[in-house]
């Protein structure tokens, strides 16, 4: 009898092809492991300095690492997910992490406040799989942009989503149309956030 | 090494008599997720002909050792084997588009190109040619996917590779949303499929038990 044909040589067989298989995947995993890992960083980091409005175009990555470890410190030990930052030892602003669901799956992003603790200065997302061209827009620039200089309101709805034909105050953008589930969902979770920033801020907790 | 003829014959099957999409409807599922933008679609056409090759490969140079009763969980083992390493890899050296492929790549797995090839072709074939016909079908796949893609991107957002095109881009024409959506990949990939089944139906007509 050939060993091929033996009833436990399929078991063996299958066992052998997956040991084999799964040590290589494990090994390239853990190879790559540190690189991933410093992708996901550079990502958030990136998205910080945009956040802050820092001109960050034709950056290698080294060096958008090197400006964010010089500038960017934790606001205060109470809230270490906030960010400061600082410009020659001058407070520029800070940098709230978001994150909420979007349409499709989670929406991660930073927004940038003018150290006047109102005043928005940037919006930008280092994580999203919204549908490409309708909630997609969040991460264009004309979206984006709208968010800057606009005041987080000091009752009610921090930033308020309008109707892209509806007019604007200080503290109101336009949603995307065609994107009303992402809008709706981020505008949720960004004011949510902002209201929570606003309170902390109001009572002087800091 | 087969004759050339056989090879050739591979290629133009993979290519265009036999092609996965509009002769096999199969890889369907992915051929509608991904195609909204041209760069997508075009990464997604390297890593299924890129799995599709090699699975090709390793199933057909272990297929005389390869009990049948476990034939099909050796090919599924293979085919994830590469697309984790290919997804693993994209994480590791290119993030942007493994951001913006999200869980797609996951899914070439399930893929029934892939599985297609290996049944119907590796399990019967030399590595070589298993290889040359695992390349050419995820060819045939990616060409097709990516003329329902430059359809979509262009009648959707008005640029193709993300560079805006004249007239499309401008106020004058009217984006239509509905492409970028998925029914926009329904209505793109039937009538490229008719358009194709009609180019090949004088063929079709001259064939072995076909009713005229």
């Amino acid at each position: 009898m050939k060993i091929k044909d033996r009833a436990w040589f399929p078991v063996f067989y299958m066992f052998a092809a997956t040991l084999v298989l799964s040590s290589i995947l494990i090994l390239f995993g853990a190879f790559t492991k540190q690189r991933v890992k410093n992708n996901e960083q550079l990502a958030f980091e990136r998205a910080v300095l945009e956040a802050l409005n820092v001109d960050i175009t034709g950056y290698s990555p080294a060096r958008i690492h090197d400006q964010y470890v010089q500038a960017v410190r934790v606001m205060d030990t109470q809230r270490p997910e906030v960010f400061a930052f600082y410009e020659n030892n001058q407070l520029i602003g800070y940098a709230l992490p978001l994150s909420g669901p979007g349409f499709w799956s989670l929406i991660k992003g930073v927004i940038g406040i003018a150290a006047d603790t109102s005043t928005i200065i940037g919006l930008s997302f280092y994580e999203q799989n919204e549908t490409p061209g309708l909630g997609g827009e969040i991460i264009k620039p004309l979206f984006r942009d709208q968010f800057n200089g606009k005041k987080i309101a000091r009752t009610g709805i921090p930033i308020e989503f309008r109707m892209s034909t509806a007019e604007l105050s200080e503290n109101s953008v336009h949603m995307i149309t065609g994107a009303t589930q992402t809008s709706t969902r981020l505008g949720k979770f960004l004011n949510n956030q902002l209201a929570v920033w606003r309170d902390q801020m109001k009572t002087g907790d800091r | 090494m087969p004759p050339a003829k056989k090879i050739k014959d591979i290629i133009i099957n993979g290519l265009w008599s036999d092609n996965p999409v509009f002769r096999q409807i199969l890889g369907i599922c992915s051929a509608l997720a991904v195609t909204n933008v041209v760069l997508n679609t075009i990464v997604m056409g390297i890593a299924v002909t890129m799995t599709t090759a090699l699975s090709s490969f390793t199933v057909s140079l272990l297929r005389k050792w390869t009990p049948r009763v476990v034939r099909m969980m050796i090919e599924t083992l293979i085919i994830a084997f590469y697309v984790i390493l290919f997804d693993q890899a994209l994480k590791a050296y290119w993030p942007d588009m493994s951001r913006s492929l999200g869980p797609y790549v996951g899914l070439i797995i399930t893929n029934c190109i892939v599985m297609g090839r290996a049944e119907a072709f590796a399990n019967a074939n030399s590595p070589g040619p298993s290889f040359i016909d695992g390349l050419f079908a995820g060819l045939g796949y990616s060409f097709v996917l990516i003329m329902v893609s430059i359809v979509r991107e262009l009648f959707g957002m008005g640029s193709i590779l993300g560079i805006a095109m004249p007239f499309f881009a401008t106020a004058s024409w009217d984006r239509w949303i509905i492409m970028v959506m998925p029914p926009g990949a329904f209505f793109t990939l039937a009538i490229i499929v008719w358009i194709a089944r009609t180019l090949q139906k004088p063929k079709e007509a001259q064939m072995p038990g076909v009713k005229k």
